[in-house]
Formats: C-alpha cells, structure tokens, sequence
C-alpha cells in the first residue's frame, strides 16, 4: 500500500496524462464510429426488411443472417475474425480499422433491432391506413413511421453507445492503443497495476457516466405516457 | 486472395474445441445467479433500505454499468495481489463478471419490483389473501413474468461476455480456440468455427429459455 501512494507522483507525470488521455480519445473515437457507420447500416437494414419486393428477397435473407449471427458471437470472436478475415484477404489495414469495422458490424446487428423495434411500436394499422391511401413504402417511412418511431428508437440506441465504449476494451487485445491497453503499457512500466488499472477504469467511468445521466434524461424526456395507446 | 480454406487441422480438434462450451456456459450460469442474488438483494435494499443503503447500492450500480468488465477483472486479477490476495484466473473472471452482471441485474430488478401496481396487492387484500399468499400468489407471479424476457436476454450478453475470460488463460470456448490458433495457426478456420459453436449454444440456450417461459410463466417472447 506505501508503494502506491510513492508511485503516485510519478505516475501523474505529464506524458503519462497526456498518453492516458490519448488513449481515451481512442476509445471515444472507436465506439463513435462504431456507432455513427453502425447506426446508419442498421437503419439500412431495417428499411430492408419492411420491404416487400420479391427482387430484394435474397438481401433481406442476407440481412436476417448477418444480424442473427453478429448479435450471437462475442465481440471478442468478432475482432478476431474481421483480424484474420484481413489477412486473409489480404487488405492492410492498422489495428485501429479492424477494431473500427468490428464495432460497425456488431453495431449494425444490435442497432438494426433496435430500429425495427422502433418501428414495430407503430401501430399497424396506421401503416396499413397509408397503404390503402396508396402511400410508398418510402412516403409510409419519412411521413408515419420514423417521425414518430424516432422517440422509441433514440434512448436504446443512446445505450448501445455506451455499451460500445465498454465493449471497446476487447479491443485492446489486438493491439489497439486505447485505454485498457494504455492501463496496460502503464502496468508493464512497472506502475502498480492498482494506478494503470485504476485509472483506466476511472477514465472509463469519467466518459460514460455523463454520458449515461444523458441517456436517462433523454428517457424521461423523450418517452411516450403510458396511457396515450390502449 | 490465395488462400483456401483448410478445415481438416481444426474438424480433429472439434471435440476439445466444443468442451469448451461447456465451461463458458458454467461460468455464465454461475455468474447469472451469482449476479440474481445480488441483484435480489441490491434492488430490495435500493426500495426498501434507508436512504445511506439506497445511495451506497446506486454508487455499486453505476460504477460497475460505467466501467469495462474486461478492466474490472484486470484490477481484481493484477491488482488485488498488491493487497496480499491472489486469484486464480477463474476466480477473478467469476468474481469480476458476477459483480458486474449484479450491477445490471440490480437495475432490471428494481424495475420489476416497480411494475407492481398498489392496485394488485389491494385487491389482493381485499379478497382475504394474507401477506404471504399476496407475495407468493401476487407479486413473485407478476414480476416473474415482467422480468423474464429481460433476464433470459441479460444471460445471453452474460454467456458472450465469457469470452472475456480467454484474456486471462481460462480455456473456456475463445480460450480453447486461441490455444488451438497458437498451434494451428489455421487462424481463420478457427474462429469461424468458433464463432458457429456460440450461435448454436447460444440459439440452443435461448430456445429453451424461451420454451421454459412460456410453459412455466406466460412469457412472451420470440426467437427472431
């Protein structure tokens, strides 16, 4: 325990913060990229599945596939098999993209169901309504579905980006120099493992915590009285 | 884009691979219902306790929902040793990943505990049912059913989330599959068979977790 508070002092070094919080604006800028490219593939394969083309048939199996199966391996798997799949295929890409492109994927698997939950909330028969007024699948969407969809999708999505700045950890073990892994180079420079591991997770609890009073407020704001839906 | 895929190295080691199931789904069992008791008792603690226990169970619930379980365990691995006391892997994993499953299984928990409506344990009153028959015909029935997409969801994140545990040595699923690359190096075939063994656990787990909610509590759910 004395050996802690003497290593303090060098360990608060100025290099080491600024290492430090390089590492933490590499774990934000993975989870949010993560969570932008996802969002918008996953809002993508929603839309997919509401339509009902018989040309777009084998896309909409492709799609159901691709989320069951990202939704059901550990992003642990899924870092190891974009890291491999690289290789195989021959692409040289930096660590950081091939954690990049895992938390697209994955983002896209959850966040998918997140907007087809979304817009399963609307009632059916308002779509239904639409449909028998000859509306698009298109003008159905922009005009009915996602106006008032966005209410129920936003909070969950919002989770989901916080989840991902967790889950990005894993991404320390392919070599990603972000926060756990610069707990871990801090470890391996001799700093009690109390320090680097404990400022990583009060790094880690810095981010996400406001983050997370945000999520909740948007909850409260955005969520839809219980009594306005038989 | 010269390379074929070669199966035969990683089909002989199939079994020894899917022995690995197994232990990912012990250790996500036992960290499940490690995590239920706590959750049980941190949700009742948060409603019923005074305010110095609400507020020390809230600072539990969110530290542990803010923080990486992967960095959670790394300090109780690396970091409890300073202090004289020394995990083994398996261990630090259960215990790492127990707290953190508590921590949301808290959370789910208070929730449920909160979709009991006065109006039922009234009415309940009403009709003669003592405290107990109100807990037990009332209350557990409800929120058993409230609860239980949500808890059988929570074990499925819990049973990916083992995967953590290859990071400290533990031959669970990822673990045995990075012991077989490192001798393989048949990197790729490795991990997509890997990956196919947690779809089948996990569509395995959910089926019957599904089938057992809506057999025993009236649970709706849905495999797709």
């Amino acid at each position: 325990m004395p050996s802690i508070a003497e290593q303090l002092p060098h360990f608060l070094t100025y290099y080491n913060v600024e290492f430090l919080l390089k590492a933490a604006l590499t774990t934000l800028a993975l989870s949010l990229s993560g969570c932008v490219f996802g969002f918008v593939l996953g809002f993508a394969i929603a839309i997919l599945r509401e339509t009902r083309m018989l040309m777009l048939l084998p896309f909409r199996v492709v799609s159901v596939v691709f989320v069951e199966v990202f939704r059901r391996i550990p992003f642990l798997v899924t870092l190891f098999l974009v890291f491999y799949a690289c290789q195989v295929l021959s692409f040289d890409v930096s660590v950081f993209i091939v954690a990049t492109i895992s938390t697209c994927i994955i983002g896209a698997a959850f966040l998918s169901e997140v907007v087809r939950t979304g817009f399963d909330s609307i009632p059916i028969q308002e779509r239904e309504a639409a449909e028998a007024m000859n509306f698009t699948l298109a003008q159905v969407l922009t005009l009915i579905v996602i106006p008032q969809a966005w209410r129920v999708i936003l909070p969950p999505a919002f989770a989901f980006f916080l989840s991902f700045i967790k889950d990005s950890a894993l991404a320390s073990q392919l070599g990603v120099v972000e926060l756990t892994y610069s707990a871990k180079v801090m470890n391996n420079k001799g700093f009690s493992p109390v320090l680097g591991f404990g400022a990583a997770l009060i790094l880690y609890f810095i981010i996400s915590y406001p983050l997370a009073r945000v999520g909740l407020h948007m909850e409260k704001r955005l969520g839809i009285p219980m009594h306005r839906r038989p | 884009m010269n390379y074929t895929l070669q199966f035969g190295q990683v089909i002989d080691h199939l079994p020894y691979l899917a022995g690995g199931a197994w232990l990912s789904l012990l250790l996500a069992t036992l960290a499940f219902f490690g995590g239920m008791v706590i959750g049980i008792l941190g949700a009742m603690a948060k409603l019923f306790g005074g305010r110095i226990l609400a507020s020390l169970i809230d600072g539990y619930v969110v530290f542990f929902t803010n923080t990486p379980a992967l960095v959670q365990i790394y300090f109780l691995y690396f970091g409890l040793p300073e202090f004289g006391i020394i995990l083994p892997p398996f261990d630090a994993v259960l215990i790492g990943m127990t707290l953190n499953s508590g921590a949301y299984l808290t959370e789910i928990q208070r929730a449920g505990f909160l979709s009991i409506h006065r109006h039922e344990v009234e009415a309940a009153e009403t009709i003669g049912l003592s405290q107990l028959q109100t807990v037990w015909y009332v209350i557990i029935p409800h929120i058993v059913r409230t609860l239980y997409p949500a808890l059988s969801n929570q074990y499925i994140l819990i049973t990916l989330g083992t995967s953590m545990a290859a990071i400290f040595g533990v031959e669970e699923l990822t673990g045995r599959a990075l012991s077989l690359n490192a001798e393989t190096f048949r990197s790729i075939e490795i991990f997509l068979i890997t990956a196919g063994l947690y779809i089948a656990v996990t569509l395995a787990a959910n089926a019957l977790l599904i089938f057992t909610g809506r057999y025993y509590f009236r649970a709706r759910m849905r495999l797709f």
